[in-house]
């Protein structure tokens, strides 16, 4: 089968390696851009999300380009996004398109389902190509998110300004065309050398800004207007608190084997939010708290608009920003955003860190002379 | 004990109200019911809730401010995660609790028994008896209970009841309850229809037990009650009406896709669809002019 998925971030590289592992000739639909927006726009209901709408597009592009399946993940709430794969079928079924979706998600009922799926899924392969390819692609995930770390590190370093983004790029481009786990673990240990030489001498305080919020928009950076790389630009490194990994590893191994808890976060979260609120909502609060409680000097915190569990930790997060002394930016994301406005708030936070940390920094001073 | 607590006419109070107004007076409270929506109780509620939430959100907040303004400081505000098994009602269901503890001051006390029925029936029964015994002995707790759930049941029996429609055009009127019972939220709009002179069935007059099954024909059925409860409903009644009202809070994300649902099922059939979306900025003349609009439609679409 001809498989196309939508993109999530730099993802695109791993699941290229899991379906060639599986058998199937993916196509990676083109890069997200505009017009993407606007084909996926144009053919959904206008209430829905922008990473909605984007999938779509990413969707309709990769059957343009001869796929004729989808390979989606689904869920069963209570946020959207499990429903979403389920639309998204019906949408295109309306446009004419004969496809076959593959929605991976923990399916309801007995195991004897999922073995079914997996099974529809695996095109009549050796089990050694299969584990080959599950393995190439578990590398790739972790070498990408990891360069990507090193990328944020480097950015608000490097001498050259747009230096760490494109050697990332040129990175990521080698990491798509590794053939083995070996070749995968040696373009990490190189780009760690690489994102070395790009770095200049240390700062002496960097300021440091988590970034969280509903994964979607976190992750691909067309959503979120390339939050990443503007911060960084802006001198400012970001600390990522959400990992794709992490998340294929919690909710689609552990949730399946019923070993994925919530409590740490529960924990985190307590006197704010007493638990699960769909999507990342949870997250995002409990994330916030971690992220005060490690000096972190801000938050931007990103969500599409009528983000529903999003909303209720945007609802909550200005009194943990009052108790635990953390500014956090809101930003909402969806089809009619302005760069220049994007770029102007973030210029904006950033001052207003700055200025926080030289008062901090003054008051302390001020302590040590008093002594 | 004789001591008020207030409950706000808002979301899952349309559901549930006589169990819990029920439940409280056998528990020893005074339960105290915010007045019904009005401009200045939804003013509140936008003045102080998150700006993107929904239209009844904002109002829930509004009656919940009112209520500590009018010196409660004892709020029932239960944390609904589900009504039915394996189904979710709404992630702002779920943050409800903690949300509106952030909009009130910190000597309110909130009481959220957590209602749960995602592995069936048991858990709310089981979340009300517990919530009973911090205040009465167990027997008496359990009367209670017993005594509330009796009224809810009687009263959701009178609600099923599908054969009042009329002659002439009806209507299946979708959409969460806490907006079609909510006469200021949706601008009188049962109103309007009956002066319109169109027979009007909502998704409530079926019970789960007719909507579950109904809404397997989907590939995979919606997890949200309210969803599956209104693409039930459609399925039920798709021969007996003429057209299809679906009404929704602007920013719903589950109506938005119940849109598609409903679009795709009724394409083919005589019925139409329109799709109104609430907010506060919702004119009631707008309103008027569309229901109009789409009753003259259908009429002429039933006389060929």
């Amino acid at each position: 089968m001809k498989v196309t998925f939508p993109h999530l971030g730099n993802a695109y590289i791993a699941i290229e390696a899991l379906l060639r592992g599986l058998g199937h000739e993916p196509i990676a639909p083109p890069p997200t851009t505009r017009h993407t927006l606007e084909l996926g726009s144009l053919h959904s209901p206008g209430e829905l999300c922008l990473p909605f709408k984007i999938v779509l597009g990413n969707m309709l592009e990769g059957l343009e380009l001869g796929a004729d399946s989808v390979l989606m993940i689904g869920g069963w709430g209570p946020c959207r996004l499990g429903y979403y794969g389920e639309i998204q079928r019906i949408l295109l079924e309306a446009l004419g398109k004969r496809v076959e979706f593959i929605t991976l998600e923990v399916p309801r009922g007995s195991y004897a389902t999922y073995f079914q799926r997996f099974r529809k899924l695996a095109a009549a392969r050796s089990a050694k190509a299969l584990l080959h390819g599950a393995r190439l692609s578990w590398a790739k995930l972790t070498a990408l998110e990891g360069l990507e770390e090193l990328a944020l590190k480097a950015r608000p370093r490097e001498q050259i300004s747009g230096a760490a983004s494109r050697y990332l790029q040129e990175q990521l481009a080698r990491l798509r065309e590794a053939e083995t786990v070996h070749e995968v673990q040696q373009i990490v240990e190189e780009a760690e050398v690489g994102f070395r030489a790009i770095m200049g001498p240390e700062r002496a305080h960097l300021l440091r800004v988590g970034l969280l919020g509903e994964i979607y928009t976190v992750v691909e950076s067309f959503a979120n207007l390339g939050v990443e790389e503007r911060l960084g630009e802006l001198g400012v490194e970001v600390v990522r608190t959400i990992s794709l990994r992490e998340w294929v590893e919690n909710h689609i191994f552990r949730k399946a084997l019923g070993l994925y808890s919530l409590r740490p976060l529960r924990r985190l979260a307590s006197g704010y939010l007493s638990g699960f609120i769909g999507g990342h909502g949870l997250e995002s609060v409990a994330r916030s708290v971690a992220l005060a409680r490690q000096n972190l000097d801000g938050i931007v915190h990103i969500l599409p608009l009528s983000c529903m569990p999003e909303i209720v930790a945007r609802g909550i997060l200005p009194r943990l920003s009052k108790d635990e002394q953390i500014p956090i930016l809101s930003l909402v994301v969806d089809e009619h955003m302005g760069e220049s406005g994007f770029q102007t708030r973030l210029e904006a936070f950033v001052d207003l860190l700055q200025r926080r940390v030289d008062a901090l920094g003054k008051q302390r001073s001020a302590c040590l002379s008093g002594n | 004990m004789n001591c008020k607590i207030g409950i706000p006419r808002a979301l899952y109070y349309f559901h549930f109200f006589p169990l819990w107004e029920t439940f409280l007076a056998e528990l020893g409270f005074e339960p105290v019911v915010s007045p019904p929506t009005n401009q200045d109780i939804l003013q509140r509620g936008l003045s102080t809730c998150v700006e993107s939430a929904c239209l009844p959100l904002k109002a829930f907040v509004g009656h919940a401010t009112f209520l500590v303004e009018q010196g409660l400081d004892l709020l029932f505000v239960p944390q609904v995660i589900s009504v039915f098994r394996k189904e979710y009602t709404c992630p702002y269901l779920l943050g409800l609790p903690d949300l509106v503890r952030s909009y009130l001051p910190a000597t309110v006390r909130l009481f959220s028994p957590v209602l749960d029925a995602r592995r069936g029936k048991g858990q709310p029964t089981f979340s009300y008896l517990r919530f009973g015994l911090q205040f009465k002995p167990p027997l008496q707790a359990f009367k209670a209970w017993r005594r509330a759930k009796a009224v809810q049941d009687e009263l959701e029996k009178a609600q099923q009841n599908t054969n009042s429609l009329p002659g002439g055009l009806n209507i299946l009127l979708l959409g969460p309850r806490y907006l079609t019972d909510d006469a200021y939220l949706n601008g009188n709009l049962l109103r309007k229809l009956e002066e319109l002179g169109t027979g009007v069935i909502t998704a409530a007059a079926y019970p789960d037990a007719i909507t579950w099954p109904a809404a397997r024909f989907l590939a995979k059925p919606p997890y949200w009650t309210s969803t599956r409860r209104a693409v039930g409903a459609l399925e039920q009644a798709i021969n007996r009406i003429d057209g299809v009202l679906s009404i929704a809070p602007f920013g719903c994300g589950a109506h938005a896709m119940q849109g598609v649902l409903v679009g795709s099922r009724i394409s083919g059939s005589k019925a139409a669809h329109l799709q109104i979306y609430l907010d506060e900025h919702t004119s009631p003349v707008g309103l008027v002019t569309r229901l109009e609009a789409f009753c003259d439609l259908l009429e002429r679409k039933m006389s060929g």
